[in-house]
């Protein structure tokens, strides 16, 4: 083999190195958009590994389009929503999920405890635009991207998400 | 002036363009009930970004660590071009991007190069057909042009204006002919080519160098690098002198 070839391909594998500490500094961010979307840290963090496995199978696909977490981000909203019906045929056969088990955060204040039960009980399509723009600081026009929604679409789960958590804050604040 | 809850909910997202800031700012300034809404809308925000953001000071778990580690990639064989570098692509985040649409594995051996791979997705994706080479059984073989001025340009004889120049004739250490070559067409491209059979496989391929003019395909263009570097692997002593070349080419380019 010629050694340009030699070089390249050293070159690739040293960018697939690369590519796999930039996830495992993503990680925690991972996890924390894993909370948002899921109702208990045991899925958040089995979501997070699916996640990560399935953006190494894919790393050649990746095109550097967009930051890398959009990317992640993208291939987590896919799983979740894989996992979900996975669990809707299981539930059909077993017994219903649990619900949420209120244990996102080790947070004790209660305000936070309350927004975070309120989150559980909104549909996944608006805790996901919830969990990029109010949590993780995306941009609508980057949030929109990783649900692959119209910007309006985005922005009206928002809109229907902070009114339902507004209720649940106004009830903490006689 | 009324701020709808849309405009509202922008504002406190920093979504607004600064006219649109101001106008909503002028607005609270002069309006308490529109200040309070501000306020409730930023105090969610702020609430439910300290409710998860505990989670970034928790330590990962490691086998979320592991996997990042070590869960399969595909493997280098398998890469497609445009995507093999992440610095690099980074660097040139606003350049031109590649998407490939075909499997990268047909191309075999040649397909590991970085360089040619985002010339190759160029021509496959956009203009298969004016395409200098083509793929045979895993590799990349001259076409039209190309493989026209390999077989009949002298590197003495040829002349200055045309598409194809060639510039170094070499046999290679496997004793096959070779050959460098610049195209001026296709926004120049620079390669190294070989004699198989009665076919001109590339052996290397890159974005010929522009001179200081800015134009490709003169006989003086540098080759990039990668074409020298495939150039210096393969020649087995001297390139070939006119003579040489010309008995190269009366007998076909046939390896003796």
């Amino acid at each position: 083999m010629p050694s340009w070839i030699v070089h390249a391909t050293t070159e690739m594998s040293r960018a697939l190195e690369l590519f796999r500490d930039e996830i495992i500094e993503l990680l925690p961010r991972l996890r924390r958009f894993a909370r948002a979307i899921t109702r208990n840290p045991h899925d958040a963090d089995d979501l997070v590994q699916v996640t990560v496995e399935r953006a190494l199978r894919r790393f050649d696909q990746w095109q550097d389009e967009a930051r890398l977490e959009s990317w992640m981000f993208g291939i987590m909203r896919n799983a979740w929503i894989d996992e979900v019906r996975a669990r809707v045929r299981r539930d059909r056969v077993h017994a219903p999920a649990e619900a949420g088990e209120n244990v996102g955060t080790q947070s004790t204040d209660v305000e936070a405890i309350a927004l975070q039960s309120a989150l559980e009980q909104l549909p996944d399509e608006q805790r996901m635009a919830v969990g990029l723009v109010l949590i993780e600081g995306f941009s609508y026009k980057e949030a929109a991207a990783v649900l692959e929604v119209p910007i309006g679409t985005l922005t009206s789960r928002l809109a229907r998400a902070r009114d339902a958590l507004a209720v649940i804050l106004d009830e903490g604040q006689p | 002036m009324t701020i709808s809850d849309e405009i509202l909910m922008a504002y406190v997202d920093e979504e607004l363009d600064a006219p649109a800031r101001a106008a909503v700012e002028q607005a609270i300034a002069a309006d308490p009930e529109l200040a309070r809404r501000v306020a409730r809308q930023r105090a969610l925000r702020e609430t439910l970004r300290a409710a998860f953001d505990g989670v970034l000071r928790e330590p990962v778990p490691e086998r979320l660590v592991d996997a990042a580690r070590n869960s399969p990639a595909p493997s280098s064989a398998t890469r497609q071009p445009g995507v093999s570098d992440l610095a690099q692509a980074r660097a040139a985040q606003t350049a031109r991007r590649v998407r490939p649409r075909w499997s990268w594995s047909q191309w075999s051996a040649i397909a590991a190069s970085v360089a040619i791979g985002a010339i190759i997705a160029h021509f496959m994706v956009s203009s298969r057909d004016a395409a200098p080479f083509t793929e045979v059984d895993g590799k990349l073989v001259a076409r039209a042009e190309l493989a026209d001025a390999l077989t009949n340009h002298l590197a003495s004889t040829q002349a200055p204006d045309s598409e194809t120049r060639i510039g170094v004739s070499f046999r290679s250490r496997s004793g096959d002919f070779c050959r460098t070559f610049v195209t001026r067409a296709d926004r120049g491209l620079a390669g190294l080519a070989c004699r198989e059979g009665d076919q001109w496989t590339l052996e290397a391929l890159a974005r010929a160098q522009p001179e200081a003019g800015g134009t490709y395909g003169t006989a003086s263009s540098a080759l990039p690098g990668a074409v020298l570097q495939a150039l210096q692997e393969q020649i087995a002593g001297e390139p070939l002198d006119a003579d040489a070349e010309a008995a190269a080419k009366a007998n076909g380019w046939r390896a003796k």
